[in-house]
């Protein structure tokens, strides 16, 4: 048997045991359904936080102290204005108010009412009116004196009501905006992905340094082929958890109302989408053996749980670095940054995904991963030799050019 | 003597060094292990053993020196015919033993499959059959020891290491693991082993290595190592006569009714002879052979004590 083909096979044989050793567990499970945990608490803590925001904003109003003839007006043009605002963006509910003798007096008197927030308040002549608002609420008054100008305008008696005819227009195949949302979603959801994932590695060598079984596999196997071997019975965890949730997420896909199902679909990478769903699949995996096998090696030197515990948080630092740089490349394609991030290697498959959602060309895709493999191997190489030297304390023995001839043995 | 090849002995290895920060725990080891042999590398606690074993093994790089494992000057390319059970021993807790022990044959190239199947048979052979489908953690310690021992074996391998095998384990379990080492080199296997406990070394090893303050210090059989003591020889005369202390070899000493002295270099019969003539006659003769024990504590405690004295004269 070949040394490659056998070293393959001890890598597959203690993935293998990786895998099962982690999968058929109770904590799988739990792991496995963290993310509906997580959405569901999410879930309740934003419902609860929505309900005291609404309940907020229903006591909260703005305040025009106008004469009862232009009540009508302004009424409508609140009404017509506040369609050009999102639901959640728009302006506190209008209360119109009839003015008193003094309406700057009246408009303070309104502004510290107990019991009710009013964000601004409108008093004077409608085409010169003064806007009692706090500092921080400029927008607020910006919108109420928009609303003076448009009553103003409407109750012009020679004020035309455009009524524009809008014609759908076809959507572009591709679009630029299309193209940059695809690149941050790919290099968001991989960093997602590896977040959630990657950082598991960094503990795995602890249980055979602390069973001592290191030792039999030490001798049975090289270290690069148990380093490998861990890293891919890992990976084959995250391939089940990101299989698991992307078939839910698929049925839940069809569910989806058919206007946001059209918001998804400005998302319009420039390799395709199907070349970009490979893609994706093939740098997440990148993304997560890359990661992982730094964090491999550098957890194998770690010799109790707390020193791992202490990695975590570097661990995460790394990752988000990586995630900012790829980010910044994403949204900057052709820059000098994002060749920096589409070549250093921990940022590589990050910044790759995105660029697959900013530019045609595969040919840079097959030289990036077959760039990031060759620093998977080499990661691996340092880690198992770090490994060997650090914890095995073995020294690297005589370079071969030291090395003299073997003396023949005599019979003892 | 006739020259041999490397690929003539199981285990070669020639001046083997290993320093741990600064200090040098194996100072130059030599060993040549004959294919088929048992053979028992044996020295007292901290003699470098489990270092010079983890050398041949390559699970650590000797800093100088070379060695051979079954002909290949890589210890990883013989990795498939060797087995070995460390002196720390380390089992999955949470594996069964059959799984356990297939798992150890498919780091060796057996096939899972197989592995279980040989690994059922092999738990019936020392009597753990009923403990196939348990899980380590569940088994005591001397059963976590066989099954890992199952384990270095189930791939039936050409070369068996075993670093201290013997510790640990009840007398019921030491005879199993005996007669499993007997079974494997009636198999063909040769069997490397360290240990402290000359009993073993003396009723298994066909030939044995005293290494002590990180070098050898004896190769050969345990007849070889019993002789290099003298045997003792307790004579009774016919008639107690203090003056027959004259006619006996130096270092002679009174015990009971005779005389407690070393075998004269030149044998037991011109003496005897010599004290037939002399009218002493023979009430009794008791020719007694030094014990491997003995020759282990005369060889490693004369390497203690030239260490002691070179430590004194260097401070």
């Amino acid at each position: 048997m070949s040394p490659f083909r056998r070293a393959l096979r001890q890598m597959l044989t203690i993935a293998r045991r990786d895998f099962i050793a982690t999968v058929f567990t109770p904590v799988f499970l739990l792991f496995l359904f963290a993310p509906a945990l997580i959405g569901g608490m999410s879930t309740i803590g934003g419902l609860g936080a929505a309900s005291m925001a609404d309940g907020a904003a229903d006591r909260a109003r703005l305040v025009v102290i106008a004469p009862p003839p232009l009540a009508a007006i302004l009424s409508r043009e609140d009404a017509r204005l506040r369609k050009l605002f999102r639901h959640d963006e728009r302006p506190s509910t209008l209360s119109i108010v009839a003015p008193q003798p003094d309406p700057a007096a009246q408009a303070r008197a309104l502004m510290g009412e107990q019991g009710r927030d009013t964000d601004a308040v409108l008093y004077g002549p409608i085409d010169r009116p003064s806007i009692l608002v706090p500092a921080r609420s400029r927008l607020t008054g910006n919108y109420l004196e928009a609303l003076a100008q448009a009553t103003v305008s409407a109750g012009r008696p020679d004020a035309v009501v455009v009524s524009a005819t809008r014609i759908a227009a076809p959507r572009p195949a591709v679009s630029l905006g299309g193209q940059h949302q695809s690149g941050f979603l790919a290099v968001f959801g991989i960093f997602f992905l590896t977040l959630f994932l990657a950082g598991q590695v960094v503990g795995t060598m602890a249980e055979e340094r602390n069973n001592k079984v290191i030792e039999v596999l030490a001798a049975a196997v090289p270290l690069e082929a148990v380093f490998g071997g861990k890293l891919i019975g890992m990976f084959g965890v995250a391939v089940l958890f990101v299989a698991f949730w992307g078939t839910v997420l698929g049925q839940v896909a069809a569910l989806i109302p058919p206007a946001i199902a059209a918001d998804l679909g400005t998302l319009t990478p420039a390799v395709g989408g199907p070349a970009f769903a490979i893609l994706f699949a093939a740098y997440f995996s990148m993304a997560y053996l890359l990661l992982g096998s730094v964090f491999l090696g550098i957890g194998a030197q770690a010799s109790t749980m707390r020193e791992i515990q202490m990695l975590s948080l570097p661990i995460t630092l790394v990752q988000v670095g990586m995630f900012a740089l790829a980010s910044a490349a994403a949204r900057l394609p052709n820059s000098l940054l994002a060749r920096v991030a589409e070549i250093f290697p921990l940022s590589s498959p990050f910044a790759m995904a995105g660029r697959a959602a900013n530019s045609p060309e595969i040919w840079p895709h097959l030289l990036a991963l077959g760039w990031q493999a060759l620093w998977v191997a080499l990661f691996i190489t340092v880690g198992a030799r770090l490994f060997r030297r650090g914890v095995l304390q073995s020294g690297g023995g005589r370079p071969f050019w030291r090395r003299r001839p073997r003396d023949p043995i005599s019979a003892a | 003597m006739p020259e041999q090849r490397a690929e003539d002995w199981a285990v070669t290895a020639t001046g083997l060094i290993k320093r741990f920060e600064g200090k040098q725990v194996v100072g130059g080891v030599d060993l040549a292990v004959p294919r088929g042999a048992i053979y028992g590398v044996l020295g007292p606690n901290g003699a470098g053993k489990t270092t010079t074993l983890r050398m041949i093994l390559g699970i650590i790089e000797p800093d100088e020196g070379y060695r051979t494992l079954l002909g290949c000057e890589r210890p990883r390319d013989a990795g498939d015919r060797v087995g070995y059970l460390p002196e720390e021993r380390g089992l999955y807790p949470a594996m069964k033993a059959r799984e356990a022990i297939a798992f150890m044959g498919a780091l060796r190239g057996l096939a899972w499959g197989e592995g279980r199947r040989r690994a059922a048979d092999l738990l019936a052979q020392v009597g753990l059959a009923h403990a196939a489908d348990e899980k380590i953690r569940k088994l005591s310690k001397g059963m976590a020891q066989l099954v890992q021992l199952l384990g270095s074996v189930v791939h039936r391998p050409d070369l068996i290491v075993l670093d201290e095998p013997f510790s640990g384990l009840d007398p019921v379990n030491q005879e199993k693991l005996e007669a499993l080492i007997l079974a494997e080199r009636d198999r063909g296997a040769t069997i490397l082993f360290s240990t402290h406990v000359m009993a073993h070394a003396e009723r298994l090893c066909d030939r044995l290595a005293i290494i002590a303050g990180g070098q050898r210090q004896f190769e050969g059989t345990v007849d070889d190592a019993r002789a290099t003591l003298p045997a003792q020889v307790h004579y009774q005369p016919r008639q107690p006569n203090p003056a027959l202390a004259a006619q006996l070899p130096a270092g002679a000493t009174p015990e009971g009714d005779g005389w407690r002295f070393a075998m004269p270099p030149d044998g037991i019969e011109p003496l005897l002879n010599r004290l037939i003539a002399a009218g002493h006659g023979i009430a009794g003769l008791t020719i007694e052979r030094p014990t491997l024990h003995e020759a282990f504590v005369r060889i490693v405690g004369s390497v203690e004590d030239r260490r002691f004295a070179d430590r004194k004269a260097a401070a």
